[in-house]
C-alpha cells in the first residue's frame, strides 16, 4: 500500500508541475554522472580451434577528468600468449623436422598437416598515457604515448592529435601523427632474409637485434549531420620502414615436378632441418594508404553503426572491411547488440606458398598466411547492462572464421592434395566493466 | 532593505556567464548565445523575472501577497491567478507527501533556531506552534483563501524552483541557444548544447571544502535540484536536531541524509522530490528509487 503510494507521487508531481508552470517541460532530462576517476577494465580470451593460439589479456584503462575539461588517460595491458602458429613450410605426407629458433634442437611435425610452430609462448605488458585539454576556444590538443615489451620485441611509440571544432560544432576535423620505433630481439639471433634455415648450433646466418619504424597520419572529419545522425570519414597514411620480417617465419623449397619439400643433399649428418626452408624476406618498407567512413544512426533508442574501410599498400594487399552493428534496447538497464563483420584481402605481391628449386631466387618472399589472400566473417553477440549504482557491465561472444586459399598459379605438383592455407577458427569471449570513483 | 540589484556580464570561452543576487542566492545564467545583445537580453529578462517572483512572494517583504495573507487574521481573500496556482500545488504536495510537506509550517521557526546551539524547544512550546500548522486546516476555494488568525503561509520550500523554471521558460523563448539557468544550485538546461557531452555541473558537498566538488554531472537537457542538511542543527546531550522538521510533530526528521540531488525534467520536480526525500529521513533513498528518477544520496 505505501509502496504504491510513493509510486504515484513523480506522475502526480509531473502534472501538478504542469499545471503550476502551464507549459511542459522542455522535453525528458538526459543528466550523467562524470567522475573524477573512470575506470574501464576487459578481460578478453581469444582462442583459435587446433591448438592454435590461445590469449588471454586484461585491460585497465583509467581517466581522470578535471573541471576544466582536462583529461589524463593511462592504460594497462597485460597479454598472455599460448599455443602454436603456422610457420610457412608446405604440408607433406610425410614426417618433417626443422631446427627450433634458438638453433638448440629440432623437433618434428606430423605429415599431411600444416606445419605448425609449437614453443610459442609469450607475455607483453603494454603501458599507455595521454593527455588532452582545451585551447583557444575551439581545439582540442591530444598527447601520448605508449609503451610495450616482450621477450622479443618492444614498442615504444609518440602520438600527436589536434582537433577543431567548426559549423557551430556540429563539425570537427582532426589532424592526428604518430611515430613509433619497434625493435626486435629474436630467440638466437635475427636470421639474414631468404637464407637457409642451418643445422643445430649453426648461427652463422643470423644477425643481431633489428628494428623498424612506424610513422602515421590520420585525417579526420566528424560530422553531426541531425539529431539523429551522426557521420565520420578518415583518411590515414601508414609508413614503416626497417625490419619488416617475422623472424620465425619459413618457406618450403619444392620440387617443380612433384611439389614436395626438398631434402638437403648430401645429408649433412649433423641433427637439423629435414629439408630445405628458407627463412622469409620481405621489403623494408611499406607505405599503406586507407580510408574508413562510418555512419551511426540512433533510432528510437536503437543505435546502428554502420563502418567500412578500404585499405590499398605498396605490397599490393588490398582490403575491405565491413563493420555493422545494432545495439537494441531490453529495458532502460540494459541491452543487446548483434555484431556482424566481413574482411576481404588480396595477398601481397611477394606471398609464396613455397619457393620452386631451379627458378632463380625472388628479390622478396613470404609465405606468412597473413599476407595470403583470404576473407574472414565475424559474428557475435553483446549483452550489457548498467548496475543500479551506475557500473556498465557487458559480456561479448563472437566467432571469427578465416578462409583463405594459395594462389592456383603457385601450386606445383601433389601440393594440390594438401590444405596449403591455413584456414582458421577462433573463438573470441570478453567482459567488460567500468565503473567510476 | 533590498540588496544590491546589480547584473554582470562576462564573456567566457564558448559561453556567456552572467551573474546576480536574488532570493538570498547567487544566480547565474550561461548561455551559448553567441549574440551579445541577445545575451544582455536573456540576462535582464532572466533576473526581472527572479526579483519579481521574490518581490512578490518573500516572506520578509512588507505588502506583498504573502504578508497580506499571513495578516489576513481569518479574513478571507481573493487572490490572483499566480499565486492560486502555487496554492493549488502546495495543496498537492500536502496530500501527496501525508502532510509532511505543508506551507503554513513556517511558524516552526518561531521556536527553531539552528544555529549550532543547544537551544532545543521545549514539548510544550513545540506542541503549541504544532496547532498552528496544517494545510488542513486552511480553507482554500479558489481564488479565496481562508487562513486562521495565527497561521501563516510561505512559498520559501517551491519559490526557488518555480522561478527557476519560469526564468528558463522565457529563456528559451528569447533564443534558440542553449541557457543554463542556475539559481543557488537549482538548475535547469533549457536545450541540449552543442558542446559534446552537456554543460558540466559541480555539485557541492556540504562541509567539504566548496572548491572539491562533490561530483560531477553532465547536463544535456532538464533539472538538477539539491537539498542539504547544510550544517544547521543544534546540539543538545549529544543529540543532533536537524534543521529537517516534520510539520506534523514539529520535531527534527530524524536520520536525515546529509544531501539528496535529483535529475527530473523540470526544476520544480526535482526540487520537489528532493525535498520529499528529505522529509522521508532513512526511508529517502527508497522513496528515491521508487520514483525511478536518477539521484545521488549522500549520508
Amino acid at each position: 500500500m505505501k509502496k504504491s503510494d510513493n509510486c504515484c507521487v513523480s506522475a502526480a508531481l509531473a502534472t501538478a508541475t504542469c499545471a503550476l508552470l502551464g507549459t511542459g517541460p522542455h522535453g525528458a532530462v538526459q543528466a550523467q554522472e562524470e567522475h573524477a576517476w573512470e575506470f574501464d577494465s576487459a578481460l578478453l580470451y581469444y582462442g583459435e580451434d587446433k591448438g592454435r593460439v590461445q590469449d588471454i589479456s586484461l585491460n585497465v584503462l583509467a581517466r581522470r577528468n578535471f573541471l576544466d575539461d582536462k583529461v589524463l588517460s593511462l592504460g594497462l595491458a597485460v597479454d598472455t600468449l599460448t599455443g602454436s602458429t603456422p610457420l610457412g613450410a608446405t604440408p607433406l605426407d610425410g614426417p618433417q623436422t626443422v631446427t627450433s629458433p634458438s638453433g638448440k634442437k629440432t623437433y618434428s611435425m606430423p605429415p599431411n598437416e600444416i606445419p605448425l610452430d609449437p614453443s610459442f609462448l609469450d607475455t607483453r605488458v603494454a603501458f599507455t598515457a595521454s593527455w588532452e585539454q582545451p585551447f583557444a576556444r575551439l581545439n582540442t590538443l591530444n598527447a601520448g604515448i605508449s609503451f610495450s615489451d616482450e621477450y622479443d620485441y618492444t614498442h615504444a611509440g609518440v602520438n600527436l592529435t589536434l582537433s577543431r571544432d567548426f559549423n557551430k560544432r556540429n563539425t570537427t576535423a582532426s589532424l592526428g601523427l604518430s611515430a613509433a620505433r619497434d625493435d626486435w630481439s629474436p630467440v638466437g639471433g635475427t636470421p639474414d632474409p631468404l637464407s637457409p634455415m642451418l643445422d643445430v648450433g649453426d648461427l652463422s646466418n643470423r644477425g643481431p637485434d633489428d628494428s623498424k619504424d612506424i610513422f602515421d597520419v590520420v585525417l579526420g572529419v566528424t560530422q553531426v549531420f541531425s539529431r539523429n545522425l551522426v557521420g565520420q570519414l578518415n583518411y590515414s597514411y601508414s609508413n614503416s620502414s626497417g625490419y619488416l620480417n617475422d623472424p620465425y617465419k619459413i618457406l618450403s623449397v619444392v620440387d617443380p615436378v612433384t611439389g614436395d619439400p626438398i631434402p638437403p643433399t648430401p645429408p649433412s649428418g649433423i641433427e637439423g632441418p629435414s629439408h630445405i626452408y628458407l627463412f622469409e624476406g620481405r621489403p623494408d618498407d611499406r607505405t599503406k594508404h586507407s580510408l574508413y567512413g562510418k555512419l551511426k544512426y540512433y533510432l528510437s533508442g536503437k543505435v546502428l553503426d554502420v563502418s567500412y574501410r578500404y585499405m590499398t599498400d605498396d605490397w599490393e594487399i588490398d582490403s575491405h572491411t565491413l563493420d555493422a552493428r545494432l545495439r537494441f534496447p531490453l529495458s532502460d538497464r540494459s541491452y543487446l547488440e548483434p555484431h556482424l563483420r566481413y574482411y576481404t584481402q588480396t595477398h601481397a605481391d611477394f606471398y609464396r606458398v613455397s619457393l620452386v628449386n631451379g627458378e632463380p631466387l625472388p628479390q622478396y618472399a613470404s609465405a606468412d598466411y597473413r599476407l595470403g589472400e583470404f576473407d574472414a566473417i565475424t559474428a557475435g553477440i553483446k549483452y550489457g547492462w548498467q548496475s543500479r549504482s551506475g557500473h556498465d557491465l557487458s559480456v561479448r561472444l563472437e566467432y571469427y572464421m578465416q578462409d583463405g586459399d594459395a594462389p592456383a598459379e603457385q601450386i606445383v605438383g601433389r601440393q594440390a592434395d594438401q590444405d596449403l592455407y591455413p584456414d582458421l577458427d577462433a573463438i573470441i569471449f570478453q567482459f567488460s566493466y567500468s565503473f567510476g570513483l | 532593505m533590498k540588496p544590491e540589484r546589480a547584473v554582470k556580464l562576462q564573456r567566457k570561452s564558448h559561453y556567456w556567464l552572467a551573474s546576480f543576487t536574488a532570493m538570498g542566492s547567487p544566480c547565474e545564467l550561461l548561455t551559448e548565445e553567441s549574440d551579445e545583445s541577445l545575451a544582455q537580453k536573456l540576462l535582464h529578462s532572466v533576473s526581472y523575472e527572479a526579483w519579481r517572483i521574490e518581490d512578490k512572494f518573500s516572506r520578509y517583504l512588507r505588502g506583498n501577497i504573502v504578508d497580506r495573507i499571513n495578516r489576513s487574521h481569518g479574513v478571507a481573500l481573493t487572490v490572483d491567478d499566480e499565486t492560486a496556482n502555487l496554492l493549488d500545488f502546495a495543496q498537492t504536495l500536502h496530500e501527496l507527501s501525508e502532510g509532511r510537506f505543508d506551507i503554513t509550517s513556517g511558524v516552526l521557526r518561531e521556536a527553531w533556531t539552528f544555529d549550532g546551539s543547544d537551544n532545543v524547544p521545549s514539548r510544550r512550546q513545540v506542541k503549541a506552534l504544532v496547532d498552528r500548522i496544517g494545510w488542513d486546516k486552511v480553507c482554500w476555494h479558489r481564488p479565496r483563501l481562508l487562513l486562521r488568525a495565527g497561521m501563516q503561509i510561505d512559498f520559501g520550500g517551491i519559490g526557488k524552483e518555480y522561478a527557476v523554471d519560469r526564468a528558463a521558460t522565457i529563456a528559451a523563448d528569447i533564443s534558440p541557444a542553449s541557457s543554463l539557468v542556475n539559481f543557488g544550485g537549482d538548475l535547469v538546461v533549457t536545450r541540449p548544447p552543442s558542446e559534446n557531452g552537456g554543460w558540466r555541473i559541480g555539485i557541492e558537498t556540504p562541509g567539504i571544502d566548496a572548491r572539491q566538488a562533490g561530483r560531477l554531472i553532465r547536463l544535456q537537457r532538464g533539472a538538477l535540484a539539491t537539498s542539504g542538511d547544510e550544517n544547521r542543527y543544534l546540539l543538545k546531550d549529544g543529540v543532533r536536531y536537524g534543521h529537517i522538521l516534520d510539520p506534523r510533530t514539529g520535531w527534527p526528521v530524524p536520520s536525515v541524509p546529509r544531501s539528496v540531488t535529483v535529475a527530473a525534467d523540470s526544476c520544480t520536480q526535482a526540487g520537489m522530490l528532493t525535498t520529499l526525500a528529505m522529509l522521508k529521513g532513512a526511508d529517502a533513498e527508497e522513496f528515491l528509487a521508487e520514483q525511478g528518477v536518477q539521484h545521488w544520496v549522500l549520508r
